[in-house]
């Protein structure tokens, strides 16, 4: 391994940009994630940054079951985030749907059937700190040595 | 004719700002803002249809799911008009307990709500206190209900968990912290000077404006209107609540509005804790048939549920009616325009405080 690819990996693992799309859910994933904010879970001293923007990030979290307006944008915001990307689906809707997946439903789940997903955070919904274990155990492995694995 | 419009500016749907997607599109002429439109549709579960033809034990987790924010308040009307379908009386103690869970979830709403407008003013420490005091508060809620956001804690009836002496004395104690940090986070919004610069005079509405647009909770007692159907309600009437009223109609008033509110909800939280009443707290009885329309507060305003339920609780019609479409369409067609830079837009989105997720449902 490079001297540049070892410094590239160490950088990587402390900054990671995160960008949300609700793509129909209750709101219920969405304020725990914004509860990952607060100084009490406190992502940033993980260097995780929430900037909602797809041309900054590296991780893209996913809340909610895919409604028909997302199903073909969802793979538009994907595409806008630059390599090396990492998409997380938060809760039980991008999973299996959750109560949404019923006769007459709109939502068509699952998330990975449109983009690829590297983790899934059950739970309806998932407490903050799963929210950050799970960004924090999956982001640093997969940018890990990006560059060789390509 | 020739529009004197120089460029339209679409705002979303993924948006640093914006929680939850939806479009705004401003035609402008330079920095001011002539007219707005809000584009909904990226959340439409058809949560309505789903719950045609199911038993009111499953409908009672989906009306929760309507709105992750203001969960309770969904619980509790839905179950309130089950309730008035079929005669069921709830006991003292469970009333009560009912109104405790309602007033920890408006203060969390409230102070999410004061979050995101403090954010989007780019004022981020004041966010960050707010959310602290909000994790507070999550506590309590998960210690009273045993769930931080979906807790279901309202059953036709009654309610499930019946707190002791010594989580009482925890809630109380609590509320002293609530109550002093709140205050102090208060006073430095309102005096402020970069906040009141962003905040006064921006985004406002007067009274008329808000009779004709049918604009509804904070948004609307901010503007002067007395509307709070809390007032209606028994339990509350026996607390002796009567709404905040502010008159400025701006985003300062509504924001500080909401901080007001979240004050009188410790108050009330600590009327309810002296004065809880000892006994049982489920009254029993099953859900039978009829057709009602039943009203609530939530923290965003008049909430409406209309149930036709047959002999074994099934619901065979519903319609839901919540606050936000009101005030969104207030947003659209009178904050907005005339506010004088691109960024005062948001500011004045937010500040009433939208939820889309129960919007569209």
């Amino acid at each position: 391994m490079t001297i540049l690819q070892s410094l590239k990996n160490a950088v990587r693992q402390r900054s990671i940009h995160v960008c949300y799309v609700d793509t129909g859910s209750c709101n219920g994933c969405d304020i725990e994630v914004l509860a990952c904010l607060s100084p009490r879970y406190d992502l940033e001293q993980y260097g995780i940054y929430v900037h909602n923007n797809p041309r900054e990030a590296d991780v893209l979290l996913i809340i909610g079951g895919i409604t028909p307006q997302w199903e073909d944008k969802l793979r538009m915001v994907w595409d806008k985030i630059p390599e090396p990307k990492v998409a997380v689906s938060i809760g039980n809707c991008p999973i299996s749907g959750c109560v949404f997946s019923r006769p007459q439903t709109l939502t068509k789940a699952p998330a990975k059937s449109y983009i690829p997903i590297a983790a899934e955070v059950p739970g309806c919904p998932p407490r903050p700190t799963e929210i950050i274990s799970a960004i924090l155990s999956v982001a640093p492995h997969i940018f890990k040595d990006w560059e060789m694995k390509r | 004719m020739k529009k004197t419009v120089d460029v339209s500016i679409p705002l979303g749907p993924v948006h640093p700002i914006f929680k939850e997607p939806c479009r705004i599109k401003c035609e402008t002429f330079g920095e001011q803002i002539l007219a707005a439109e809000v584009e909904l549709g990226y959340m439409k579960k058809g949560i309505e249809r789903i719950m045609v033809g199911r038993p009111w034990q499953e409908v009672m987790f989906l009306a929760e799911r309507v709105c992750g924010i203001c969960s309770v308040i969904h619980n509790f009307v839905f179950i309130e008009t089950m309730e008035k379908i079929s005669g069921l009386n709830v006991p003292d103690r469970a009333a009560y307990l009912r109104v405790l869970a309602n007033e920890l979830d408006r203060m969390q709403s409230h102070l999410i709500a004061n979050f995101s407008y403090c954010y989007t003013i780019e004022h981020e420490t004041i966010g960050m206190y707010l959310l602290n005091i909000r994790e507070t508060v999550m506590d309590l809620l998960e210690y009273l209900t045993g769930a931080r956001v979906t807790c279901a804690y309202i059953i036709p009836g009654g309610v499930r968990f019946d707190p002791d002496n010594e989580d009482l004395t925890r809630i109380m104690k609590a509320m002293d912290d609530v109550e002093r940090e709140t205050r102090r986070y208060m006073s430095m919004f309102e005096s402020g000077p970069l906040i009141g610069l962003r905040s006064k005079g921006i985004g406002v509405m007067t009274r008329e404006q808000a009779e004709l647009i049918h604009a509804v909770g904070p948004t609307a007692r901010a503007c002067g209107i007395t509307t709070d159907l809390r007032s209606d309600h028994p339990t509350y009437q026996r607390l002796g609540f009567t709404p905040v009223v502010r008159t400025e109609g701006d985003n300062f008033a509504r924001v500080m509005l909401r901080f007001q509110e979240v004050l009188q909800s410790v108050e009330l939280i600590r009327t309810i804790i002296r004065t809880l009443p000892e006994g049982k707290i489920r009254g029993g009885g099953t859900i039978g048939r009829g057709e009602t329309t039943h009203r609530g507060e939530a923290p965003r305003g008049e909430l409406t549920y209309r149930v036709k339920s047959d002999t074994h609780g099934r619901v065979q019609e519903i319609s839901i009616q919540t606050p936000s479409i009101m005030n969104i369409e207030a947003c659209a067609r009178y904050m907005i325009p005339g506010v004088t830079s691109v960024a005062d837009v948001t500011a004045a989105y937010i500040s009433s405080d939208p939820c889309i997720a129960c919007t569209e449902r």
